[in-house]
């Protein structure tokens, strides 16, 4: 099967859904001539034309809102902000407007409105360097993808945009260059279905992301050490797939979440209630989380990797819960 | 000027308003509603002669101040009762009461509870409007105060660059709650802002039904001939408290004010015109009450809505 970027692949289920569907429209900043600040929308003007992909001002709060008045009235837009951290910036938009304007007027609009977040740490500092999808998580209304492979960030962007609720698309900025077979053609995965990325006994690491990547490469050194670590990816944060979260710690007894989100009130505080109220005759040992410590996230490399959880910190745990 | 069959009709639909208001404050007070009405009197005429310069499936995102913009467009009175009542039979299933009352066959596309969000909305149906239905407009009304959000700068600034089909109407009524504009607003007109954006900022006296009409349609002529938004300031006058329990103890003109109530002089008007006299507009009155009656009464009828409800409408 042929390979493509992260990039790439959302840059294709853009063009295919916009394609197939006259009413995508796409705006953001830098989003049209420029293609985008992380060239994810490169070429998108040049085929669809500056009725249908064009730069916004920088206004946050109208590029979202705007959005949810776009989808309320039949169109689908999907907005990018340039860094995912600024859903603090549009957040009446976000939280009360896109998440609730549908359940306040009872159900008579449908909100399809996909706001695209670039996220994760990249040494750009406090305001440009998080992962906050806990806060969309927290939040009734709104639906929160985080994909982690190519092929998935290509089927769910292309899913989201289909669907007609609120979704916040987190795509990771580390992950934009890494590489995976991505088959051609119009394929969607469903929201609320995670996946099993690696099968193991004794312990269920659930990652997404750039985490992810760290878990996995701390499952292949656990199995030098005879340690099998399962790997579940949830691919989308709402709906959570808690079923076969579950499933995989009956059979594991334990469970580590692996987040870069701040560890207060974060995911994996959530997924450690679930377990908590649903799961917890499972488990033999203690529910653990690795996250971000609650301080911000810095700007320069040692500070940024001193708060990152690391794959000798997931090693680390994962012994303790395989002991 | 106002043809007189319009002007009749103007004065007839804020006279409902006045009457449907002063009931439901009535209902409140007797505890079958709950305080959470902002009352419009004072602001109906203006309210209703800025959607008589509109068409029907204009979409209207309104302010939260009284209900005389569900009155221009014919939304059913039992349906309002019922949104605030928790009854079944509302237009949002106790979702939003008051606040949220969606009409969309009558062009009411309902409201933010968070002052400001509005604007922000309005810009994004403007852009659909031009794309899927070209022709048509959207009008929001707003307050001074809510024009001190950063969202009306957001929105205004990018529906002008944008050049859509939207109308920005801001009710200045002189205060936001308690607090007097000349304290909070740095400019004596919001309309003059509108030359920051590059659009046409009109002020209009909300006793003048004829000059707020005139207004809104020459900025809808703007808008659907795809020249770009407009903003028009009413200046208008709250005749009544923030909320209708409201003391007003902050205010010096409370007792004076009803003096200058536009309704009042909109009913010398008619008079004078000969288009309705005092016996007719006695009638006018009693029938308005007859319909509110049917209406209370549906309401009272009606089963509470089920509790479940708190679970729907979330999700399409
Ligand atoms: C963002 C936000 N801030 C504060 C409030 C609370 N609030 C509701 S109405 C109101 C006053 C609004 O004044 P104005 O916009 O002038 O409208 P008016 O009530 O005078 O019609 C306030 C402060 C709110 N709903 N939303």
């Amino acid at each position: 099967m042929r390979t493509i970027s992260y990039g790439q692949a959302i840059n294709e289920a853009l063009a295919e859904e916009m394609d197939r569907d006259g009413d995508v429209i796409l705006y953001g900043l830098d989003v049209a001539a420029w293609g985008g600040i992380f060239n994810i929308t490169k070429g998108l003007l040049e085929r669809f034309g500056p009725e249908r992909v064009f730069d916004s001002p920088i206004s946050e709060s109208v590029m979202v809102g705007a959005g949810v008045g776009a989808a309320i009235m039949g169109l689908r837009p999907v907005v990018e902000l340039q860094y995912a951290d600024f859903i603090l910036v549009a957040g009446d938009e976000i939280f009360l407007k896109a998440g609730m304007w549908r359940y306040m007027h009872g159900g008579a609009f449908k909100v399809p409105l996909v706001v695209r977040l670039p996220s994760g740490a990249t040494g750009a500092g406090p305001e440009h360097s998080t992962c906050p999808e806990a806060y969309v998580m927290h939040s009734p209304g709104l639906l929160c993808a985080v994909p982690s492979t190519a092929a998935d960030a290509k089927a769910l962007l292309k899913e989201a945009i289909r669907l007609d609720n609120p979704v916040m698309f987190f795509e990771h900025r580390r992950l934009y260059q890494k590489r995976d077979e991505v088959p051609e053609g119009d394929v969607t995965l469903p929201f609320g279905k995670g996946v099993i990325r690696r099968e193991g006994r004794h312990v269920t690491v659930v990652a997404w992301q750039y985490m992810l990547s760290r878990a996995l490469k701390a499952a292949e050194l656990l199995e030098q050490e005879g340690i099998e670590v399962e790997i579940f990816d949830p691919r989308t944060l709402s709906p959570f797939d808690s079923g076969t979260l579950i499933e995989s710690v009956k059979k594991t007894g334990a469970c580590l979440v692996v987040e870069e989100g701040y560890r207060r009130l974060g995911v994996g505080a959530e997924i450690g209630a679930i377990l908590m109220e649903q799961a917890f005759g499972y488990l033999d040992r203690p529910f653990r989380r690795l996250a971000i410590p609650d301080v911000p996230m810095a700007s320069v490399k040692p500070l940024v990797d001193r708060v990152l959880p690391s794959v000798e910190a997931i090693c680390d745990v994962c012994r303790e819960l395989a002991a | 000027m106002i043809q007189n069959d319009r002007l009749r009709d103007i004065f007839a639909k804020a006279l409902l308003a006045r009457s449907f208001e002063a009931r439901l404050i009535k209902l409140t007070a007797e505890g079958f509603l709950p305080p959470l009405l902002h009352p419009g009197a004072g602001q109906e005429v203006a309210q209703i002669a800025a959607l008589s310069a509109l068409k029907r499936d204009d979409p209207v995102l309104y302010s939260h101040r009284g209900v005389a913009y569900m009155i221009a467009r014919g939304t059913s009175l039992s349906a309002m009762i019922a949104d605030m009542a928790g009854r079944a039979g509302g237009t949002n299933n106790g979702k939003g009461g008051i606040m949220h009352v969606v009409d969309l066959p009558n062009g009411i596309y309902g409201e933010s509870g968070t002052l400001g969000g509005g604007l922000v909305v309005s810009v994004g149906m403007g852009m659909a409007l031009r794309r899927r239905d070209p022709g048509r407009v959207v009008v929001h009304f707003f307050g001074d105060g809510a024009s001190n959000r950063g969202t009306f700068h957001e929105a205004l600034n990018w529906a002008a660059v944008q050049k859509l089909p939207c109308i920005y109407i801001c009710e200045n009524n002189g205060w936001a709650v308690s607090v007097p504009t000349s304290v909070s607003t740095a400019v004596e007109n919001i309309a003059d802002r509108a030359a920051g954006y590059g659009i046409p900022g009109v002020v209009v006296d909300g006793a003048d039904p004829d000059a707020v009409m005139a207004a809104v349609a020459n900025a809808a002529r703007r808008a659907r001939a795809g020249e770009g938004p407009s903003l028009i300031e009413i200046k208008a006058t709250r005749l009544l408290g923030h909320y209708a329990a409201d003391p007003q103890d902050y205010r010096a003109d409370a007792a004076s004010v009803a003096q200058r109530d536009p309704l009042a002089a909109l009913r010398r008007r008619v008079i004078e015109l000969g288009l309705l006299d005092e016996a007719e507009i006695e009638a006018m009155t009693a029938a308005h009450e007859a319909e509110i009656d049917l209406a209370v009464e549906a309401v009272k009828a009606a089963p509470p809505l089920d509790a479940d409800q708190a679970f729907t409408d979330l999700y399409a």
